[in-house]
C-alpha cells in the first residue's frame, strides 16, 4: 500500500513579517517587502536593494546561547520550525525519535559568517596566509551547511534521516521533495522539511552583481521585483526560512491532526545546458512537471494554480512560461500562475520552501496570491500572471516550480483533500 | 588608447580560461565567442576586467556582443581618447 | 516507461578515484592494499603556519590533464576533482558520450559536499575586501557553492536525469550513494554519484581548527591512529571518488559485469560531537541498512569503519558494531584504510565504498595503515592485507554534525 504524505504544520520567517499570519497577510494584500539594503553599506554595488527580514531572534524564543551559536539562516529555521511543529499539534516527545527525519535546504549556508570572520583573519583582504587567531569560536559551524539540519534536528529531537540539501535555488523544493520521498518510502513517519538562507551579504550581493542577475532599480526598491513584466531588470535578493511538517497520512489521521493538504508529487531534472543560463524551450522543467504529475497520478487539468519560479529575469520568465505551456498544454492558458518573489524577493535556497508554504496557504484559503508590480505584458509571456491583486479561486491541485544554478529544474505538487478517503 | 586584439586575447585567458593567441584571434575575429569557448559569464568577466583596468564603464551592450570584432569595435568606439 | 521500482536493483559499474594515495583506481587500490600511509606535512601555499600540520594532500593530480582549461579557471579544486573522477568512473563503466547522448534523462548526478569551493571563495573574498566589489569575478556565483560539482558534471557530460546535492558532514557521502541507489530503483538507469572535497586552503583550514576532533599532532606517522590508546583526532584530506551507480538490468543489457550491488542503507542522527550517543545511532543505522538489504548480521564479511580517532568515538563505534552484529561483531574483520589517506569529509566513505568493491573483487581485505595495538574488542585488520573472500561489505560513516550512516554492499556475483 502506497504511503501518502500529508502537510500538518507550517512555519515561516519571511520579509514583511515573521510567522504565517503576517506572511499570508502580505501575499494576500499584494504588498511588497523589498527595500534599500540596511544590513551593511551597499554603496559601490550595482544592486543595493533587497527584501530583508525584520527579525529579532530573542523575541521569537531563542535563548542567548542559541543566538550566539546559530548563524542567522539557522535562526530562521529554528523559529520557523518552532511555529511549524506547534502548528502541527505534534508532541514530538511522544514520537519514536528514530522515525522523525529532517530535510532542509540552503544554497549559500553559513557564508555570511564565513565572510565576517574572513575579514577578521585576513586583515580585510590583505593577506592570503590568514591569521587563525582572529577567528571567532563558532566559525567551524559555518564551514559546512550540514549545521542547518543538525541544529534543527537537535532542537526537535529528531534521530531519523537528517539531511541538508544544497542545489542552489532549487534547494527548498528539493529539500521538500527529499522529505516527501523519505516519508513516502517509509524511512520516517514525520519529516521536518524546509529551507533557509540569509544571503544579503557583501560577497553574495557582489557575486550576483558580477553576473548582472540582480535588479539595479535602486531608486524604486518597492517596485523593483517585476516578474513577467516587460520592464523587469533582474531579481531582488531576499532572505528567510520556511518549515513544513510532513507526516505519513495515516499517522496524522490516527492522532486526529489537521491536514492542510497532501504532497503528491515531486521530480527534478538537470538541463545540462549552462550553470546560469536557461533555454527558451524549458523542456527539462516541463519534464519535471510531467513526471511529478505522473507520480501523483494526476492529469494536467488537476492543476488549478502554478506558483512560478518567476525570478524577474527575462530568460527565466520566458523559459518557465514555455515549460508550463508544454507540460499543461492548453490548460496552461486558463491556469493562474504567479510569482511571490515580486513581494518577498528571491531568497536563493530558501525561496522554494517559502513558495511551498505559500501554496499550502493558497489551498487553505482558496486564494491565489498575485504577482505584484506586474503592469506591462511581455509579448513572449502570455499566461495569466495574476496582476497585483489576489484572486479567490477553487483550488484542488497546485504546482510549484523552480530553477537553480547548475541547471536544476524541480517541481512539487500539492493537493487538497476534497472528501477523499 | 584602445583595446587591442592582444589585450582581448590576454583577457580571454585570464577571465574565461580560454586560450586563443592574438594572431589566431585576429583571424577568427568573426567567430562567435561561444565557438571560441567564451560563455556569457566569461564575457561579463572580460568587460568587468576592462572597466577596472581602464577606470571607465564599458557600453552596456558590450556583454551582448557575439564576436571579437563586434566587441572591439564597440568598446573602442566608446573609449575616451587618452583613457 | 518506468518499470516497477521493486524489481530494480542498484549496482556499481564504474569507479573513479582521485585521492591522496592515487589518482586512478588502480594506483589507489595498490596503495590501499599495501597499506601505505601517505599522510604528510601540509604544504599548500598559505597554510604552513597554521596549527593543522598534517593532511592527505592530492599531489599528483594535474587538473590541466584532466579537464578543459576554461573549466579550471571557472571552478574550484573540489570540482576539478569531481569532473576528473566522474570521467574515470564513466570510462570504467564504458559509458562514453555516444552511449548517453541519446537518452540524457536516463543519467543523473548526485554529489555530497561538505564545504564547497573554499579556495576559490577565499580568492574572491580577497578581491572584494582587498580591492572592491567590482573586482569579484562572474564565476564566483557558480564555483563556491555546494552544487557546483553536480551542475558541472551534468552540463559537461550532457546528463539531464535527477540531479542532487547533499550538503553534509562525512556521513553524507554514503547518503549520496543511497540517493543514487533510490533514484535507480525509482526508474533512472544511471546515476553518477559520490563526493570530492578540497578543504586544504588557508581560510578553509582556519574554519576546521574549531573542530575539537581535529588532530593537531605534527608527526604524520602519529597524527591519525583510531582505535588505539594514542588516538588524538582525525587528519583531513582532499580528493575523493565518483561511482557509476546503475540498474542491474541496464548493466546486463550493456554486457557489463555487476561489480557490486548497493542493497541497504540507513542513516540516523544523534547530535553534533555527542560521540557516546553515536553508539546507539550507528547501531540503529546498521540494523536499518541490514534490514533493507535483507541481510543477516552473520553475513557481513567485512566492515569499513568510520574510525574517527577520538577515543570516545572509537569506543562508541566498536560497541555499535557488536550491538548491531552481536557476537559476530567481534569476529568480523574491520578495516579503516583512511588512516593512510586522511579523512576527506564526505569523500571519505565514498573512497571506503570504492575500496569495499575492490576488496570483494580482489578477495583481499586491506589493512589499517599505521595502526597497531588496538584497545577495543575488534578484529581490526592491521599490518598487511588479509586474504579472504568477502561477499558482503558494511561501510560505516559518522559526521561531525551528528549523522550516522551505514551502507550494505554485496559482491556482484553474490546477488
Amino acid at each position: 500500500m502506497t504511503r501518502r504524505v500529508a502537510v500538518t504544520g507550517i512555519g515561516i520567517v519571511a520579509p514583511g513579517g515573521v510567522g504565517v499570519p503576517a506572511f499570508w497577510d502580505l501575499l494576500a494584500s499584494g504588498r511588497t517587502a523589498t527595500r534599500g539594503i540596511t544590513f551593511f553599506d551597499p554603496s559601490g554595488l550595482r544592486s543595493r536593494i533587497a527584501a530583508e527580514c525584520d527579525f529579532d531572534p530573542a523575541a521569537h524564543g531563542l535563548a542567548t546561547e542559541e543566538i550566539e551559536r546559530a548563524d542567522r539562516y539557522i535562526q530562521f529555521a529554528l523559529v520557523a520550525g518552532d511555529e511549524a511543529v506547534r502548528n502541527s499539534g505534534l508532541d514530538l516527545g511522544r514520537e519514536d525519535p528514530w522515525r522523525i527525519g529532517v530535510s532542509l535546504g540552503t544554497a549559500v549556508g553559513g557564508t555570511t559568517r564565513l565572510e565576517h570572520d574572513y575579514v577578521l583573519v585576513s586583515e580585510a583582504g590583505r593577506r592570503w596566509d590568514v591569521d587563525h587567531r582572529q577567528a571567532q569560536p563558532q566559525l567551524h559551524r559555518a564551514f559546512s551547511p550540514s549545521t542547518l539540519a543538525s541544529a534543527v534536528a537537535e532542537r526537535f529531537g529528531a534521530q531519523g534521516p537528517v539531511q541538508t540539501v544544497s542545489t542552489g535555488c532549487t534547494s527548498g523544493l528539493d529539500a521538500v521533495g527529499y522529505a516527501f520521498h523519505t516519508v513516502q518510502e517509509g524511512r520516517a513517519d514525520i519529516c521536518i522539511a524546509g529551507a533557509s538562507d540569509s544571503p544579503i551579504s557583501p560577497i553574495t550581493m557582489a557575486c550576483f552583481d558580477a553576473i548582472k542577475a540582480t535588479s539595479p532599480n535602486n531608486d524604486d526598491p518597492e517596485h523593483a521585483s517585476r516578474p513577467f513584466d516587460n520592464r523587469r531588470d533582474g531579481f531582488v535578493m531576499g532572505e528567510g526560512g520556511a518549515v513544513l511538517v510532513l507526516e505519513e497520512e495515516e499517522h496524522a489521521k490516527a492522532r486526529g491532526a489537521h491536514i492542510y493538504c497532501r504532497l503528491d508529487g515531486y521530480a527534478t531534472f538537470g538541463n545540462a545546458y549552462h550553470m546560469t543560463g536557461l533555454t527558451s524551450e524549458g523542456l527539462e522543467m516541463a519534464r519535471a512537471i510531467e513526471t511529478a504529475l505522473n507520480h501523483a497520478r494526476l492529469d494536467p487539468t488537476a492543476i488549478d494554480y502554478v506558483n512560478a519560479h518567476g525570478s524577474g529575469t527575462r530568460q527565466n520568465d520566458r523559459h518557465e512560461t514555455a515549460a508550463v505551456k508544454k507540460a499543461l498544454g492548453q490548460h496552461a492558458y486558463s491556469t493562474p500562475m504567479s510569482s511571490i518573489k515580486s513581494m518577498v524577493g528571491h531568497s536563493l535556497g530558501a525561496i522554494g520552501a517559502i513558495e511551498v508554504v505559500a501554496c499550502v496557504l493558497a489551498l487553505a484559503h482558496q486564494v491565489v496570491p498575485p504577482t505584484a508590480n506586474y503592469e506591462t505584458p511581455d509579448p513572449e509571456c502570455d499566461l495569466d500572471y495574476v496582476p497585483r491583486v489576489a484572486r479567490e479561486r477553487s483550488l484542488g491541485g497546485v504546482l510549484s516550480v523552480g530553477s537553480g544554478f547548475g541547471g536544476f529544474q524541480s517541481a512539487v505538487i500539492l493537493t487538497r483533500q476534497r472528501g477523499r478517503t | 588608447m584602445s583595446i587591442t586584439v592582444d589585450e582581448l586575447s590576454e583577457l580571454m585567458k585570464k577571465a574565461a580560461g580560454v586560450t586563443v593567441s592574438p594572431a589566431d584571434l585576429q583571424d577568427r575575429a568573426d567567430s562567435g565567442f561561444d565557438v571560441l569557448g567564451v560563455d556569457s559569464l566569461g564575457l561579463l568577466g572580460i568587460v568587468g576586467e576592462l572597466e577596472n583596468r581602464h577606470g571607465v564603464p564599458m557600453p552596456v551592450d558590450a556583454e551582448r556582443c557575439k564576436t571579437p570584432r563586434q566587441f572591439l569595435d564597440l568598446v573602442n568606439s566608446a573609449m575616451p581618447a587618452g583613457a | 516507461m518506468m518499470s516497477e521500482p521493486r524489481s530494480r536493483r542498484a549496482a556499481v559499474t564504474g569507479i573513479g578515484v582521485v585521492a591522496p594515495n592515487g589518482t586512478s583506481t588502480e594506483t589507489f587500490w595498490k596503495s590501499v592494499q599495501e597499506g601505505r600511509n601517505v599522510l604528510d606535512k601540509v604544504t599548500r601555499d598559505g597554510c604552513e603556519h597554521l596549527p593543522m600540520k598534517v593532511a592527505g594532500e592530492v599531489r599528483d593530480f594535474d587538473p590541466a590533464a584532466a579537464v578543459e582549461e576554461r573549466l579550471i579557471v571557472q571552478t574550484d579544486r573540489f570540482t576539478h576533482f569531481a569532473m576528473a573522477a566522474a570521467d574515470l568512473a564513466l570510462e570504467d563503466a564504458r559509458l562514453g558520450r555516444a552511449d548517453t547522448e541519446g537518452s540524457p534523462f536516463d543519467v543523473g548526478v548526485v554529489t555530497a559536499a561538505g564545504s564547497g569551493g573554499g579556495e576559490f571563495g577565499q580568492r574572491e573574498l580577497q578581491q572584494l575586501w582587498g580591492k572592491g566589489s567590482r573586482f569579484v569575478g562572474p564565476y564566483q556565483s557558480i564555483a563556491w557553492f555546494y552544487a557546483a560539482s553536480t551542475g558541472q558534471i551534468s552540463i559537461r557530460r550532457g546528463f539531464k536525469g535527477p540531479c542532487s546535492v547533499v550538503a553534509a558532514d562525512e556521513a553524507g557521502g554514503l547518503d549520496a550513494l543511497a540517493h543514487a541507489a533510490r533514484a535507480v530503483r525509482r526508474g533512472t538507469d544511471v546515476i553518477v554519484a559520490g563526493s570530492t572535497e578540497a578543504p586544504i586552503a588557508p581560510y578553509s583550514v582556519v574554519c576546521q581548527l574549531g573542530y575539537e576532533e581535529l588532530s593537531r599532532e605534527p608527526d604524520p606517522a602519529r597524527a591519525y591512529r583510531p582505535f588505539t590508546e594514542q588516538a588524538c583526532g582525525f587528519v583531513p584530506a582532499e580528493g575523493g571518488a565518483m561511482l557509476v551507480v546503475e540498474d542491474t538490468g541496464s548493466a546486463r543489457a550493456r554486457g557489463l559485469p555487476v561489480r557490486a550491488t548497493l542493497d541497504g542503507h540507513a542513516s540516523t542522527f544523534t547530535g553534533a560531537s555527542r560521540w557516546a550517543e553515536s553508539r546507539a545511532g550507528l547501531a540503529q543505522a546498521i540494523r536499518g541498512a541490514l534490514a533493507e538489504a535483507g541481510c543477516a548480521p552473520e553475513e557481513v564479511d567485512v566492515v569499513f569503519a568510520d574510525a574517527l580517532g577520538v577515543p570516545e568515538a572509537d569506543r562508541a563505534e566498536a560497541l555499535a558494531i557488536t550491538d548491531a552484529l552481536g557476537a559476530h561483531g567481534r569476529r568480523v574483520p574491520v578495516t579503516a584504510p583512511k588512516t593512510g589517506i586522511g579523512r576527506g569529509y564526505c569523500a571519505a566513505p565514498v573512497l571506503d565504498t570504492a575500496a569495499a568493491v575492490l576488496a570483494m573483487e580482489h578477495g583481499l581485505i586491506p589493512p589499517t595503515p599505521g595502526v597497531f595495538d588496538i584497545c577495543h574488542d575488534l578484529d581490526l585488520v592491521t599490518g598487511r592485507a588479509r586474504a579472504a573472500q568477502p561477499r558482503t561489505a558494511l561501510v560505516l560513516s559518522r559526521g561531525l554534525m551528528g549523522s550516522n550512516s551505514a551502507l550494505v554492499l554485496r559482491h556482484g556475483a553474490a546477488g
